[in-house]
């Protein structure tokens, strides 16, 4: 099992615009590696939620877009990173229906059920790490 | 042999390069190799018989070359191979024709272990040639060129055997997704899917794509859904079927859930899975009526 | 008729028309909640379809804008009608949890016009005068 990064972009999250860039980059690459219209939908949506989470919540950072390649199955991996406030009960965000925000908090929940890999990293004062992958689907 | 041969991989420059630097060739052994090519020539017939008497020795591999035609037809194709070990090139070309040569031995259903076995002889051959030729220390020294090419040929191979066997595997996959989800259309924006069997989270997953898809397609206003096939109910497979129906709400079809048994009945209030959110009967002709009332027609009763 | 937005919206007799074909980001989704509220204000609609068939992703943000503005729509007296979701949007809203409880929705914008009914008669009609 060999896992090989075939291309890597970092890109800002400063702005509203900045997501939208993100959701059409991440977008752009899964038609690119051939993902069907499900796949595509799911990990579009994941990473404008993870995206839109690093803007409002963490006050911004950046996201790295990887397209992989594992034992010649295309996928993509996006990884998101914030300096912001981090998150005080990470069990709680992540079960679904939390927010601080007074939105549905389904964003992280939802973003997780969407994708074949999450990773999150945070604490309060360290800031955010989350980390998403799809894999194209063999079928 | 079909030079038309598809191999199911591909590699591209960079991949090439990173394996060749996984295997050290380096430019060196390129030209070592290439300086080997009279030795190559030389000894060509001997080791192509060498390598036939063994396969023919064994029953694992001589089954795959039971005719004559096939085995002049594959002695060719290694003189090929065994030459191509001495071209001192190692191009994205060169990939190219050994996936082939990989594929072609994959196709004809060789095991990847038979295959295997044959490089290793190729090397015993080669060293006890190169042993007769060369003095030791220099014997040793192509020995090792060599061998980092067969090495790296068999790493395409396996690559080869692997990438086919996935696409099989998907094929499979495919064809029994589109079994497990007959979607019928029964009249004009009228469809019927009857689940049958066991519904896991994955195939739910399936079902619910399948005829998303199918509605769009068909503009279809009502999907009667009906589960007189399905051997167990539970918690899961509820959800399942409720999400499917909040799904197909979401892009403007109904859902009608049909086919349910008194024990299905039990089971979902014992549970208690709230489902009023689905329109329900037990009988499908009852589900069959229902949905076409929703697209404004009606079954009536004719004189003989 | 054009708002500040770049959403077009349409009036066929006394329902309002909204073609959203363009990806609804922030500014653009709460401009065109704007445009819709003023519009059925100006107009006295008494019906609201939005077509989003042209949405390819449609986030939590987005679909609650879109479930917002029906529900704003209605206290103002237009029943909104949500047309033509694709079946991955669907897919994946409903994976993320996300189900639009109480938001009516159609096929295409045809079924939109027919489940709003009566109220796509001559401006005006059916709503207190
Ligand atoms: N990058 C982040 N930095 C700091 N806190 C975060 C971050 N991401 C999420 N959170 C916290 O986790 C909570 C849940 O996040 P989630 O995305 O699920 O919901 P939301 O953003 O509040 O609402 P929604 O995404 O449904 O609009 C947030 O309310 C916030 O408190
Ligand atoms: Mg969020």
């Amino acid at each position: 099992m060999s896992r090989e990064v075939l291309s890597s972009v970092v890109m800002p999250i400063a702005g509203e615009d900045d997501v939208v860039l993100v959701r059409r980059r991440v977008r752009d690459l899964a038609q690119a590696q051939g993902f069907d219209a499900f796949a595509t939908a799911a990990v579009t949506t994941a990473a404008s939620e993870l995206a839109r989470n690093a803007l409002v919540h963490g006050k911004g950072g950046r996201a790295t877009v990887r397209e992989l390649n594992e034992d010649g199955r295309a996928g993509l991996s996006i990884q998101f990173q914030d300096q912001g406030p981090g998150i005080a009960d990470l069990e709680r965000a992540l079960a679904g229906g939390y927010s601080t925000a007074r939105s549905l908090g389904l964003g992280l929940s939802g973003a997780r059920r969407l994708v074949d890999e999450f990773d999150i990293d945070s604490a309060p004062g360290r800031g955010t790490m989350a980390s998403i992958t799809k894999w194209k689907r063999l079928y | 042999m079909n030079r038309e041969t598809r191999t199911p991989l591909k590699l591209d420059d960079a991949e090439l390069r990173s394996r060749r630097a996984y295997f050290e060739i380096n430019d060196e052994d390129l030209e070592r190799l290439a300086s080997l090519r009279a030795f190559g020539q030389t000894h060509l017939d001997d080791i192509i018989e060498s390598f036939y008497r063994f396969i023919l020795e064994h029953h694992e591999s001589r089954v795959f070359f039971a005719d004559d035609t096939s085995v002049q037809r594959v002695k060719r194709l290694q003189k090929e191979y065994f030459l191509g070990l001495f071209s001192g090139v190692l191009d994205v070309r060169y990939v190219e024709n050994r996936l082939r040569v990989g594929a072609t031995h994959e196709r004809i259903g060789m095991p990847l272990r038979i295959y295997l076995g044959a490089y290793a002889l190729y090397l015993r051959l080669l060293l006890v040639k190169l042993g007769e030729e060369y003095e030791p220390s220099l014997a040793g020294m192509h020995f090792r060129s060599v061998q980092k090419l067969v090495y790296f040929d068999m790493s395409l191979a396996v690559d080869t055997y692997i990438a086919s066997y996935v696409e099989t595997l998907g094929r499979h996959q495919a064809a029994i997704r589109e079994l497990s989800t007959p979607c019928i259309r029964v009249y004009d924006r009228v469809l019927l899917l009857p689940l049958v069997g066991t519904i896991d989270t994955q195939r739910a997953q399936q079902i619910m794509e399948t005829v998303l898809v199918r509605v769009a397609d068909e503009q279809a206003r009502v999907v009667i859904v009906d589960i007189a096939g399905v051997p167990v109910v539970d918690t899961k497979v509820a959800d399942h079927l409720l999400k499917t129906t909040a799904a197909l709400r979401l892009i403007g079809a109904e859902s009608i859930l049909t086919g349910i048994s008194p024990h299905v009945a039990r089971t979902i209030v014992q549970l208690g899975v709230d489902i009023s959110a689905m329109y329900t009967k037990s009988r499908l002709a009852d589900g069959i009526e229902l949905a076409l009332s929703i697209v404004g027609k009606r079954i009536t009763q004719v004189a003989p | 008729m054009k708002g500040q937005g770049s959403i077009p919206i349409l009036r066929v007799g006394s329902t309002l028309l909204a073609t959203v074909h363009v990806e609804l980001y922030d500014t653009v989704a709460e401009a065109f909640q704007q445009d819709v509220l003023l519009a059925i204000e100006r107009t006295g609609a008494v019906g609201l379809i939005v077509d989003i068939s042209g949405l390819e992703t449609v986030d939590s943000y987005v679909a609650r804008v879109l479930a917002d503005t029906g529900r704003m729509a209605r206290l103002m007296g237009a029943d909104t009608v949500l047309c033509g979701m694709r079946p991955e949007v669907a897919a994946t809203l409903i994976r993320m949890g996300y189900a639009m409880e109480g938001v009516k929705t159609a096929l295409n914008v045809d079924d939109g016009l027919a489940r709003l009914g009566a109220s796509t008669g001559p401006l005006g009609k059916g709503r207190p005068a």
